[in-house]
Formats: structure tokens, sequence, C-alpha cells
């Protein structure tokens, strides 16, 4: 077998007549990769069906070689953190992280001696034998990371795992996720913001309406996104003039000329040296009336994913 | 991944199990229908021995009570039996002098209560009957048993505890952490199954056998020591089991239920109706219920008024029940073929809390 890794292959998910996930096609290797995308685009979708808690409508998906409909192996080498908070009626920290040992077919001994660890691990282990229903969120949080972590899994799945962190156990966590990483292992995590995630991830893969629109390393990402060609409807005086001005440009990829001559649609690979040109031109003394973004929504979906947007 | 590897997990999974299903919120009303038969034959105990204390002090001798005859006057007869255990007069008719005097009588004779009835004075009607009947308690104990016990108590024990396995950690939102167990489907499902039914057989069986023992307390000891020596412990056996089967029986089916369908009414309604039309279904039909099998392993055939409409005897007694081994195979059939079908469906069941 080649190098482990994590496929999806043209995999769809409907949840009756809403989509979740759509011709997702994905190769993600070990270390920490992160879905990005803002609420309901599709990132929860795709770790459950990582994870076989949910079952693709069409397409392939394989983890390190084993199908999530196999959980007897499959959940041996992964674990898995839920964006769900919930946890069993009336069970302490240690009872919580010890039962997934006991279901994973470990002796009692074993098991709470792994617990523990675990715990530690995540630095939960004073408030081990308290009840998780009386824990802060973030502490069921980091309690959920503990569960996921206790058997040692190849492959480590978390939910917005840094949701609801102080900037310490943020750090902590992240040197977790690290030294995993290290070891050859998979992390995949999901998060809301791009920002929060970036520099600690080894690859990214941006997420919106249960698409994948973009995916690499981090760099490459922010490239991509930058260069996304975005169309703004331009109101001015001499349209073709300035027609002719921002086609010398080399991030002008198309430019139209409406038919009252008082209009331009425009697309460019390069917003920042969009706007440069625009200002240019008006210094030249052309008018330029008004610059609305011809696609709204993508555009604003796009400087989201770049950051600013929370 | 061997056999002995995924039966330890099962049982794993069960013990893990067990404690919620009997300390959930959710199934404490199962605890009140097993202890609920207790109740009449607890209440029945207590008032045959609060007669039994009550009546010691004025106790007749049962020749005495005899030789008293129809026609004799209550003057004569407080003269030769003494004082009653109980006492009543009353007067009927129109006011004054036409109306007559009734008196009634109650004596003791140690087992038997006498009622005597006066009219005007003269006893017209004499009539003994003991204070405790074994027989006619068993007769009752196995009606409550099959018309109550089997048919309700355990039906809707099961639904309770069964149908949570699945539905009630749906709603609690902690379905997944058995999922994400790597432990195959089936043996989930095999563990859960196993949880419910240590849970229902122990409720149930030491319901049925609770409620037993307090038909039995007030019983003549004398009696009561013949009937240990003879059938007894058999019928207790008999109860226990028949009340483990209905577990096992409704269990499967609750479980399967609980998996398929999202409101517990409707399965409950569907399951209580086939089940209670089943007297009257096809011989063939009659072998896919669960109570076809269980009633016929209770120990005695429960009363039936030969006046009772014949569609009532029907739905209420199999026509043609089978024996033991036929009753418990066919269970053992019936539930496999369910678990069959929930195993199927526990494969199909994806993670949907929102939805839910
Ligand atoms: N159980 C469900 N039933 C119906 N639709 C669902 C269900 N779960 C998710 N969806 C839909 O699928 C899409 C993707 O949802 P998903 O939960 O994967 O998003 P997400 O990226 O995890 O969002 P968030 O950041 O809010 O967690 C959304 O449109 C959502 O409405
Ligand atoms: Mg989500």
């Amino acid at each position: 077998m080649s190098a482990p890794e994590i496929v999806f292959q043209e995999v769809s998910k409907f949840y009756g007549e809403v989509l979740g996930v759509n011709h997702v096609t994905l190769r993600i290797p070990s270390g920490i990769t992160s879905l990005v995308g803002p609420n309901g685009s599709g990132k929860t979708t795709l770790m459950n069906l990582m994870a076989g808690l949910i079952h693709p409508d069409r397409g392939v998906i394989t983890v390190r070689g084993l199908s999530p409909r196999d959980p007897e192996r499959l959940m041996r080498i992964t674990g898995y953190a839920t964006q769900y908070d919930a946890a069993p009626r009336g069970v302490t920290g240690l009872d919580f992280v010890t039962t997934g040992l006991l279901l994973a077919g470990h002796g009692k001994q074993e098991a709470s001696r792994r617990a523990w660890k675990s715990l530690e691990r995540v630095g939960m282990n004073e408030a081990a034998h308290r009840k998780v229903a009386a824990y802060s969120k973030g502490m069921r949080q980091r309690v959920r990371l503990a569960v996921a972590l206790a058997h040692d899994p190849e492959v480590l799945i978390l939910d917005e795992p840094l949701n609801g962190l102080d900037p310490l156990v943020r750090a902590e966590t992240i040197a977790l996720f690290h030294e995993f990483a290290a070891q050859g292992r998979h992390v995949v995590l999901s998060s809301h913001v791009l920002q929060e995630v970036d520099v600690i991830s080894d690859r990214v893969i941006l997420i919106a309406n249960g698409m994948i629109i973009a995916e690499g390393h981090v760099r490459g990402v922010r490239e991509e996104i930058h260069e996304h060609p975005s169309q703004y409807i331009i109101r001015c005086r001499d349209a073709s003039r300035i027609a002719a001005l921002l086609f010398e440009q080399d991030h002008i990829t198309q430019v139209q000329v409406h038919e009252d001559r008082l209009g331009l649609l425009v697309a460019t690979r390069n917003q920042r040296e969009f706007s440069r040109a625009l200002t240019r031109i008006s210094l030249a003394g052309h008018t330029v009336e008004s610059v609305v973004a011809a696609d709204e929504n993508v555009d604003a979906l796009y400087k989201y994913l770049i950051g600013g947007g929370r | 991944m061997t056999a002995e590897f995924r039966l330890r997990q099962a049982w794993t999974i069960a013990r893990l199990q067990l404690r919620r299903v009997f300390f959930s919120k959710r199934s404490s009303w199962v605890y009140l229908l097993a202890l609920f038969p207790s109740v009449p034959f607890f209440g029945h105990a207590i008032e045959v021995k609060l007669s039994q204390s009550r009546y010691a002090s004025r106790v007749t001798a049962a020749a005495i009570l005899e030789s008293i005859r129809e026609g004799d006057t209550d003057e004569e007869v407080l003269k030769t039996a003494g004082e009653p255990v109980h006492e009543r007069k009353f007067r009927r008719g129109p006011r004054g002098e036409a109306s007559v005097e009734y008196r009634n009588l109650i004596y003791f004779d140690g087992e038997r209560r006498w009622f005597l009835h006066f009219e005007a004075g003269i006893l017209q009607n004499k009539r003994s009957r003991p204070l405790i009947d074994f027989e006619d308690d068993r007769k009752v104990f196995a009606g409550v048993f099959q018309y109550f016990y089997l048919r309700l108590a355990v039906f809707f024990g099961c639904l309770g505890i069964f149908m949570n396995l699945f539905r009630g950690e749906i709603l609690d939102k902690t379905l997944h952490f058995w999922f994400l167990a790597p432990a195959r489907r089936e043996v989930l499902l095999a563990g859960k199954y196993l949880a419910g039914l240590i849970a229902a057989t122990l409720i149930f069986a030491t319901g049925a056998a609770l409620s037993f023992g307090l038909m039995l307390w007030p019983q003549d000891a004398v009696e009561l020591s013949a009937f240990w020596r003879a059938q007894g412990p058999e019928h207790l056996f008999w109860y226990a089991t028949a009340a483990a089967a209905g577990c096992v029986g409704y269990g499967s089916l609750f479980l399967a239920a609980g998996l398929l369908v999202r409101n517990p009414v409707v399965p409950a309604i569907v399951i209580l109706f086939w089940e209670g039309i089943n007297g009257i279904l096809p011989a063939a039909l009659q072998k896919f219920s669960v109570l076809y099998y269980v009633q016929s392993l209770a120990p005695i055939p429960p009363p039936m008024d030969a006046n009772a409409p014949a569609l009532i005897q029907l739905l209420m007694s199999p026509a043609d029940p089978p024996s033991t081994v036929a009753a418990v195979c066919g269970l053992l059939a019936v539930t496999a073929l369910v678990l069959w079908i929930a195993s199927r469906s526990v494969q199909r069941i994806e993670i949907n809390y929102g939805t839910d």
C-alpha cells in the first residue's frame, strides 16, 4: 500500500432534499489538515462520513485503506471528537474516557491507566472525578478530546476542537496536534476561520455550500483565493476608454462594455491590483461613478474566508 | 477478529449499558408495572390476616353451625352459636308496622365464614365460604398473570426498556459514542439487547415471583406445604419463565421498533393489536406472535367464564396451544427473525440528531 491517506472519491451526501456535500474528491495525506468553511458548509458532514456515522449517497471513502462501514477495524485506528456537546448522564470525566477504552477492548486496569494518561495530556486530570455535566464548555471540549485521544489513534478527527478554549489551553492543544502529526498520523480538524488554523496546518481545505473550493498548502490556498476571478460592474462616463485602460492590466481577465456605453463588466484575478488600477484611472482624470461587485455572495464568501470574517 | 473477541465485546457493551437501563429515569415506571399485580395480592393477604386475628377470639364450632337449620329464629341461633363475628340489621318496605326487619349474622368456625340471613327473625338462607380458598386464589393469579401481566405489564415494560436502547440515546445525543467504538454494529445490537434482556427478565421474573409469593402468603400452612412438596416449585418456575420469555420476545420486537420508527406509540399500538387479535388469526399467522408461545408456558390455564362470548374466548386463549418445547423453539425462532431484521437496520442507521 502507498502512503496512508484519507480518500474521498466523488462523494455526495444529501439529507433528504438538503445538500450536505456534493462531488467531493479529496486525498488527505498524514499531517494536520484543516477543513475551513462557514456554518452549514459541510465540515461536520465530511467528518461524519469519514467516521462512518453517516453514509454517502454516492462515492467511496477510505480512511488509511479502511472503509467507514467497518467500525470494528476503522475505530481501532480512529479517534473522533464530534461537535455534539453531550455526555452520558451522570458520568465523571474519568468514567467517560474509561468507557471508551473498555469498549475498545481494554481490561479495566489498562483502561483506567490510559484514561488517566489521556486526561493528563489535555490537562484535565484534576477535574477527572467531577461530573461531565458540571464542566464548563471548554472543559467538556477538552474531555471529548481526551476520549478521542485515549486509544492512541492513527487518525484523529476533531470537529472545531479549538472552540471555547482559552489561549493557554489552545496553545497546548495545538502542540498536541503537532506532536501527533510529527509521528506520521492524521490530524483532521475543522474551523470557521482560516486565520485560526492556517499557521498550524500543513494543509487547508476550504469548503462552502458542500463543495471544496480550494485545497492545498496554506500559502497556495491564499494565492488561489487572491486569484479567484471576481466580477465588478463599473459605472462611468467614457466606458470604452476605461475599458481599454483596464484591458492593459494582466490581472484583468475580461472586460465587457455595456450597450449604453455608461457601464462596464470587469473580471479580475487580483482585487488589490484592480483597485490600484482604478485609483490610477481616476487620478488620470476619468470619472468613475461607482464600482459594485457583480456577484456579492461569492465575493463576500471569499473575503470571509481569507480573513476578517468572524 | 475472532468470535470470542466479539462475544466478549458484546458482554462489555451489555455491562456498560446495564447500569443505564436500571437507573434510567425514562424506565422508572417499568418497576411500577412489575410491582402492580403484587398490590391486589398483598391487599388480599392483609385482609385475610386481619380477619383471622379479628375472628380468633370468637370462633364457633363447625358442628354447631352445621346444626342450624333454615326456619330457626335469630334468638335461637344467637343462643346456641353465641356472639357472631359480624352482625347487621336493617328494615325494608313501607314505614311503620308493614316493614320487614332483616338481619345478617356472620360466624367463623376457624376456617370458613358462615353467612346467615334472617327475615323477620326467621333464618331464610345459610351459606358458608372458606375465609381463603387456595384453589380459587391460584386461578385468580393465573388470570392476572395471563390477562394483565403478560399482555400488558411485560409488554409495556419491554417497550419502555427496549425502545430506549437506541431511541433514548438519540434523544440524549449520545448514540454516536457507541458507534465510535471499534465494534461491529451487530455486536453493539447484541450487547444492548442482552442488557435490556437481563434488566427486563430480572425485573419481571422478580415481579411475577413476588406476586406469586404474596398470593401464597396467607394460605393455610398445611395446604401450602403440600403445595410446595407437589407442583409448587414447578409453577413458580414456569411463571417466572413465561415472564422471562415475554421479555425475550417483546424485547426483540421493541428493539427493532426503536430502530425503525421514531414514535413509540405507533409500534406499540400495532403490536398490541396484532398480539390482541392473535387468537382469531389463521393458525399459520398465529405463529408470528410472541403471546401465542408465551401464554402456553404459564403452568395453569387462566379462568375463563364458560358464558363469555365465543369471540372473547377465542381471543383470550389459543385454540391449539403448542407444547412447551415447541413454544420455546417457536419463540426463539420469532426472536431470531426479529433480531435479524434489527441488525439489518442498525447497519443503516445514521447519526442525525437534528432532525429526529
Ligand atoms: N441532520 C441533518 N438534516 C438535514 N440537514 C442537515 C443535517 N445535518 C446537516 N445538514 C445540512 O447539511 C449542510 C452541511 O451541514 P454541516 O453540519 O456539515 O455544516 P458545518 O460546516 O459543520 O457547519 P457548522 O460550522 O455550523 O458546524 C447544511 O446545509 C445543513 O443544514
Ligand atoms: Mg459542524
